[in-house]
Formats: C-alpha cells, sequence, structure tokens
C-alpha cells in the first residue's frame, strides 16, 4: 500500500519547476502570451524538455525512452500546469502515447525516437467543430483506402507540428468501395462502423492549418481540414482505443489544472498575507481565510484523484470495451422493497473509467474556482492585463472543457453509479 | 503508487470477513434492524458484539500486543474499519474510549492507569465518554469552568458538562477539568478519570433533533476523585487533551468512506424505485457525491500511507475531517433531491404505488444525524480556521 508519489517522481518534480523557473518564468510566458501572432512554441526550451526525457515519459526504453507512465506524466504535467507552460508537450506526449499503443512496430519505431528527442513535435486532432467528446464529436470520415475527409478543429499546436493523429470515422466493410471513393467531409450518409486513428503529414497536400485564435495564449490553437489525404492507419486503433486516448488525454489536463491550481492558490495565500487593509493583512479576515481554506481541500482532493486516475489507467489492461453500457435493466420499486440490500464496495479497487471522470470533473471545478478566487482575493490588480492571475484564469478556462468538461464527466460518473438514462 | 496489501494484511482482511460471515446476525443487516430497538437494548447488543469481537482477536487491530491488542499494523487497523463497515457490523459503542483515550494511556499514562485501563476497555467492561464541552465552553475549550478542588488525596469535582456522547450508558468519563484556579486558562488544566457511579453524578439525557438521545449532560457535585486518577499530570491537562485529540488520525475514513458509499448505494437504490433515477439534475447531483466520496478514498489512502511511513500528519487532519464531514452531508441534501416532492413522508410510494412504499427510517435518521458532524469534534468553522492559519500559513484572525 503506497498511495502516494515515490522520492524519484518528486525530484523530477523539482527538476521541472527549478528548469522553469530558471529558463521559462511568467515574463516569459507573458511574452509568448501578448505574441499572438507567433505560434506560440517556445524552441529554445524545447531541446532541454527532450534531453530531459520528458517527452519521451512514456516511450519505451528500448525505444529510447524513459519507458515511465502516466504517473510519471502527470507530475510533468502538474509542474508545467503551474508554470502555465505554452508548448506542444502535452500534445506530443499524447500523439505518442497512441503510436506507442496502437501503431505497427513500423510506426512505433518511426514516430517514437524522434518525438522523445524533441525533433518531432505532435498532436492529436480527435474532434471537430462544436464536437464532443468521443465517437459523435468527430468530423473526419476515412475511406476504405485510407483518404481522409473533413475537419478538426481546437487542435493544440497543429501549426508547429510535424504529425498529426488523427480521429475519423470509418465507413461499414460492406459499404461499396464505389461509395466511399465519393465520400467528402460533412456528407453523414455513408453507415459509421468505427473509428480509426490516423498519422497524417500536416504539410501534405490536402491538408490545411489554419490559426484559430483563442483568449488562452498559454497555447495555441489550430483547424484543420483534410481533403483526401492519405492517413497511415494505426492498426490497433479502433473505438476503444479513442477512448483510451481520451483518458488520457483527460489525466494529462486534470494534471495541469491541478498544477495550476495549487499554484494560484499559493500565490494568492502570499498575496493576502501581504496585503493589509483596516491595519491589517486582508488573509486574516475570516471571509477570505475561510474560503482559501475550502480551496485547499478542494485542490488537496483533485490532486489525490488525478494521481489516483494516473495510476488507475497505469494498471488497467488495454481493452476496456468503449462505450460501455451497464445492462440496462431498470429497476422495479416492486422489488425494491428493501432499499438497503446493496452490495459493498472495497476500499481497495480500481476501476480506471471511473476514476479519470472523477478527476478530470474535480480538477476542472477546482481549477476555475481557485483562478477565479485568485482574481477575486487580489482585488483590482487581479483583473488587470499587467497582473498574472489571467494567465491561470485563462488556461483553467479552456483545459476545463478540454477532453471533457465536467458536465460530461459526471454523465460518465451517473452512467456507472446510476445506470444507463433510459 | 501501489495499492495492494501485503501478505499478512491479505490474509488479515480474509480472515476477519470469514469471522463476520460466521459470527454477524445476519438479522442484523436487515433493513432498519436498528431502529426497530429501543436505544438501552441496542447498545447492549452492540456492547456484547463488541466484547466477542475482542476476544476473537479482532479488537485493538493496532495496539501492542502488551495490552491486549493485535499488534497488528495502521492499514490493518484501517482495513478493519472498512471490513467491519462492509459487513455492516454495528458500529462501537466505546469510540471514546478506544479513538481517544487509549492511545493517550498508552503515550503517558501510568503502568497501573495502563493495566487498569486498557484490556477492560477492549471487552467493553467499562465504556468511557468524553468530558470535554461546557454550556459555556464549546469550541472555546480552554475556558472550562468545571473545578476540581484538592481534599486530601482526593478532588472534589463540581461543574457540568454537555454534549456528551453516551453519556447514559457510560461507566466513566476523561474530563477537562480546572485543578487550579489561580492559573490562567490553559494552564490549571488537568485530565481527570471519573467515575460516574459516583455520588454526586447525575446524567440528563438530552434529545437531539434527530428524536434519539445519543448525548446527555452530566452534572457533579462534589464528586470525588482521586488524584491518581489523573492522566498526563496534574496541570498539564490542555497539553494532554491536545495529545488525546490529535489522535483523530484520518486513517479512520476508511471505514467511514466505506459507511458513507453504502448510504450512497442505498440512495442510489431508492433513486432507482422511486424512476428519479432518469432525472437529469438528480443524475448529475448523485454523480457530484460519489466525486467527493471517492475524493474522500483517495484521501484515506494517502493518509494511510503517510501514517505507515511514520509521519505526523498534524493540523492536516482538518482537511479530512472538512472533507468527510461535508461529503457526508451533502450526500443526504442530494438524497432530498430524490425524495423530491415526497421528501416529508416517512414512506413515499414507488414509482409502482402497489409495493406500499419504501422504508426509509434508518436513512431518515442518518440524514439528520449529518446535521450534526460538521459541529462536533471540531465545527467546519474552527477547521477552516486551522487550515487556513496552520496549513495555509496564513495570518492569525484573532491576534491582527
Amino acid at each position: 500500500m503506497f498511495f502516494a508519489l515515490t522520492d524519484e517522481q518528486r525530484a523530477l518534480a523539482e527538476t521541472v519547476r527549478d528548469v522553469l523557473a530558471d529558463r521559462f518564468d511568467l515574463t516569459a510566458v507573458r511574452a509568448v502570451f501578448e505574441d499572438t501572432g507567433g505560434d506560440g512554441h517556445p524552441r529554445e526550451l524545447w531541446r532541454t524538455i527532450g534531453d530531459q526525457g520528458w517527452l519521451s515519459v512514456c516511450v519505451p526504453v528500448d525505444q529510447g525512452g524513459l519507458g515511465l507512465g502516466l504517473v510519471d506524466a502527470q507530475v510533468i504535467a502538474r509542474a508545467f500546469g503551474a508554470g502555465v507552460l505554452p508548448g506542444p508537450w502535452a500534445s506530443t506526449v499524447l500523439a505518442g502515447e497512441a503510436v506507442r499503443r496502437f501503431g505497427s512496430s513500423a510506426q512505433a519505431t518511426a514516430v517514437l525516437g524522434p518525438l522523445g528527442g524533441g525533433e518531432l513535435v505532435a498532436t492529436v486532432a480527435l474532434r471537430g467543430p462544436g464536437g464532443g467528446l468521443g465517437r459523435p464529436g468527430i468530423a473526419v470520415r476515412a475511406t476504405s483506402d485510407g483518404r481522409l475527409y473533413g475537419m478538426a478543429s481546437g487542435v493544440e499546436y497543429a501549426a508547429v507540428a510535424d504529425l498529426l493523429v488523427v480521429a475519423a470515422l470509418e465507413a461499414a466493410p460492406e459499404t461499396a468501395p464505389g461509395a466511399d471513393a465519393d465520400a467528402t467531409g460533412g456528407t453523414a450518409v455513408v453507415p459509421v462502423d468505427g473509428v480509426g486513428l490516423y498519422l497524417v503529414d500536416p504539410c501534405a497536400v490536402g491538408v490545411r492549418v489554419a490559426p484559430q485564435s483563442g483568449f488562452d495564449g498559454t497555447t495555441r490553437l489550430a483547424a484543420v481540414t483534410l481533403e483526401g489525404v492519405l492517413g497511415r492507419r494505426l492498426p490497433g486503433s479502433d473505438d476503444a482505443a479513442l477512448a483510451d486516448l481520451l483518458r488520457r488525454g483527460a489525466v494529462l489536463a486534470a494534471a495541469d489544472l491541478v498544477g495550476l491550481a495549487r499554484e494560484a492558490l499559493r500565490r494568492t495565500v502570499a498575496y493576502d498575507s501581504a496585503r493589509v487593509q483596516f491595519g491589517r493583512p486582508v488573509g486574516s479576515f475570516q471571509a477570505l481565510a475561510h474560503h482559501l481554506a475550502d480551496l485547499h481541500v478542494a485542490v488537496t482532493m483533485a490532486e489525490h484523484a488525478v494521481l489516483f486516475a494516473a495510476h488507475a489507467v497505469d494498471s488497467t489492461p488495454a481493452d476496456i470495451p468503449a462505450n460501455v453500457t451497464p445492462a440496462d435493466t431498470p429497476a422495479d420499486a416492486t422489488e425494491l422493497a428493501d432499499p438497503v440490500d446493496v452490495e459493498p464496495v472495497d476500499v481497495d479497487r480500481v476501476d480506471a473509467v471511473l476514476a479519470v471522470a472523477i478527476a478530470k470533473s474535480k480538477a476542472s471545478d477546482t481549477a476555475r474556482d481557485v483562478t477565479a478566487a485568485m482574481i477575486q482575493y487580489h482585488g483590482g490588480i487581479g483583473y488587470t492585463w499587467e497582473h498574472d492571475t489571467h494567465f491561470f484564469y485563462k488556461r483553467a478556462k479552456r483545459l476545463a472543457a478540454a477532453y471533457g468538461d465536467s458536465g460530461d464527466h459526471l454523465a460518465e460518473i451517473a452512467r456507472t453509479a446510476v445506470g444507463p438514462m433510459s | 503508487m501501489d495499492l495492494t496489501y501485503p501478505p499478512e494484511v491479505a490474509d488479515f482482511r480474509r480472515e476477519l470477513r470469514a469471522w463476520l460471515a460466521a459470527e454477524l446476525p445476519a438479522a442484523w443487516a436487515a433493513p432498519g434492524f436498528w431502529t426497530t430497538l429501543g436505544e438501552d437494548e441496542s447498545f447492549d447488543l452492540r456492547r456484547g458484539w463488541e466484547r466477542r469481537k475482542a476476544l476473537a482477536g479482532f479488537g485493538g487491530i493496532d495496539w501492542p500486543t502488551e495490552y491486549g491488542g493485535r499488534g497488528g499494523s495502521p492499514t490493518m487497523a484501517a482495513l478493519a474499519d472498512a471490513e467491519l463497515a462492509r459487513a455492516r457490523a454495528p458500529r462501537s459503542v466505546n469510540p471514546l474510549g478506544l479513538t481517544f483515550l487509549a492511545p493517550t494511556v498508552m503515550a503517558v499514562g501510568t503502568p497501573e492507569q495502563k493495566t487498569g485501563i486498557l484490556a477492560p476497555m477492549l471487552r467493553n467492561d467499562v465504556i468511557w465518554c468524553q468530558g470535554f464541552s461546557e454550556p459555556e465552553s464549546g469550541s472555546d475549550l480552554g475556558s472550562v469552568r468545571t473545578r476540581g478542588e484538592r481534599d486530601g488525596d482526593d478532588f472534589l469535582v463540581h461543574g457540568q458538562k454537555v454534549w456528551t456522547t453516551s453519556a447514559r450508558h457510560a461507566d466513566r468519563m476523561f474530563a477537562l477539568v480546572r485543578t487550579d484556579p489561580a492559573a490562567s486558562r490553559h494552564r490549571g488544566l488537568s485530565l481527570l478519570l471519573i467515575d460516574l457511579r459516583s455520588p454526586g453524578v447525575e446524567v440528563r439525557p438530552i434529545r437531539q433533533l434527530s428524536g434519539i438521545s445519543e448525548f446527555g449532560e452530566v452534572f457533579f457535585t462534589d464528586v470525588r476523585v482521586p488524584a491518581a486518577d489523573c492522566v498526563g499530570g496534574l496541570g498539564n491537562g490542555w497539553a494532554t487533551a491536545m495529545l488525546l485529540l490529535s489522535f483523530e488520525r484520518g486513517a479512520s475514513a476508511m471505514g467511514q468512506y466505506t459507511d458513507f458509499r453504502r448510504a450512497y448505494d442505498q440512495i442510489v437504490e431508492v433513486a432507482r424505485a422511486l424512476g428519479r433515477d432518469r432525472d437529469p439534475s438528480v443524475r448529475q447531483s448523485l454523480a457530484r457525491r460519489l466525486v467527493e466520496l471517492e475524493c474522500l478514498r483517495y484521501h484515506a489512502l494517502h493518509v494511510l500511507t503517510e501514517v505507515e511511513r511514520g509521519r505526523d500528519l498534524g493540523f492536516a487532519s482538518s482537511v479530512t475531517k472538512l472533507q468527510w464531514s461535508q461529503a457526508y452531508q451533502g450526500l443526504f441534501d442530494t438524497f432530498d433531491e430524490v425524495l423530491g416532492a415526497d421528501v416529508g413522508l416517512d414512506h413515499p410510494l414507488g414509482e409502482f404505488g402497489e409495493s406500499g412504499g419504501l422504508d426509509l427510517t434508518a436513512l431518515r435518521r442518518e440524514s439528520f444525524w449529518t446535521r450534526s458532524v460538521t459541529i462536533w469534534g471540531g465545527s467546519s468553522q474552527i477547521q477552516r480556521s486551522i487550515v487556513a492559519e496552520r496549513v495555509l500559513g496564513l495570518p492569525n484572525s484573532r491576534l491582527a
């Protein structure tokens, strides 16, 4: 029984924080934030990040990586969140996970080495404009010969990426090849059989990458339009693979959010300990202090939840069926005169699907609350562009919705704990 | 991260599970069983059960064997809490003694106290209650007025304690008493062990808003207490009380989690029976409650890890208290949402009304009980001040 970071993981967290403090503090973040025309990629830092192995944290040792897991990746994500660090770290790691877990060995060999070393920037394109989580949100279709049509939106760092991992709807195999060849993005007449993940070269003919502006200057987003480009399918990909990738994305986003929330709380406590009004530090007023105490409890719980979720994903076999729907047996009141008679639960059970949903919803809500309090408890200065509060607030706002917002994950939790909707 | 248990702990859990399956009367787990009993009858059943449990070797899991315990690890103790909750075994009738007094006596008691107090407590030969709160002394514990006047080898205790859990059934009380009236506030206090059968002790039950009387008030009129029945040294009562309260460790949240999770699952069953499980608002509310309960479980695992590593949790136990008490209380707010318009009925009809309705007596009693958990053991407001000042390091609100 050991529910904590190891000494090595603690040391890793410290190293990341030290490097950022030394090489990319909030002044550097501000430069990226305000350079709205720039690509937002801190290249001067990327060599270091690659050399440190932070991009290859989940890459197997025989591919030149560290061969660690999501628990270690979330250590880095938390530190990057605390530093509101710009750059395509999470998207690259996630694309690497897609290749590692669902790619062929040839694909893994070609991609993972350069990716881990920092020479190859990658990203994932998993949803269309306005699209939600999972299959229903995808607006890209794949033909049976691997040509991709459609659009993905809000793709992190697509403009600097060397490689895209694109989720695409796939037609049923019995569909006539002729119908496939005619398919274009947006025509939803071809029956969908499944989902595949495809490697796409963003510089290839048939791919257009158009930057999308957004309020969170600590990242860069783009729309990707696919017009018949040939994708290389990851042979192990399917609905379950997409769900797996989304869970990993949710854990990394949640980790970034809790790192960010902890740092936002720390900065707020420091400010309110020093700021004097009515002859005393404002942090001594219980109206503030008690709310900050509640936020500390929330951040602590969110940290636990992210750690547990990362461990749950690490320790769960690859093949969790997608779209798990418990047997639909509406309860009959006549059988339930005994509402007390329910199966007891064990304190050490691990359910990755539930754990990830809990972590992401808790982290999203907590980071939103903490960063809002950060603005409020800095008073007027906290509402200015010159102050750093808005980096935290805006990054939290964006990430809270990434890989499923709180509502998406609460719905998932309800499906598990309460049962199907109908 | 490693959420598996070492073999000896896994063996222990199997052993305890088997013993509970064999020894715990099946009727006790039936819906509403405990609500059908009178308070005295219920207490006697629980007292006897706990004694049998101790005699079978499942009491004092992490106590040293020299005091009659099992000599197990904190993990084993926490797992035992969870297993007992899982099997729906009744809660201890001696929780204040077991949680607070026992470790205090082990740490600072005299050899005579260790012999005289620990093993009898484990067998429930002596039921203990705590005498800290007074009418004028709630959160501000340093202001207690109950006084002990020296009379030869004894103290004559005079005063009143209130909100005393198990006052009616307890045999003895560990009480914070002002033994030196000249000393100011925190000085001049002593932790005295008072025999509640002594002349001059009067116990009156207090009926709670739930309708039952778990609490009481205790009046002392020149009650004779030997000066030897002081734990931690005369005049050292404040430090001893602080040590005593520090034993409310978060590791016990394992048992609480299991208890609360059982209540959660029951509430989900009620929602299904009433057809409320398809209401989007109820579903989201239930999902949010599960988030907080599961966070409590993760937190319990974290705390247990720290305890096993020999780390002092210090004021972080306030975080545990805030999380469990608010998660538990909030769960029953959602229970009200589940019942909807029928919340005021003791027996709301199910969606298929012929069933004659659901018996919600036990859940309802628990629902009212949760109003108290954010008050006793340090109110949420006190806990927030502790977290703000001692954990976050914010400036002190009273001295500024």
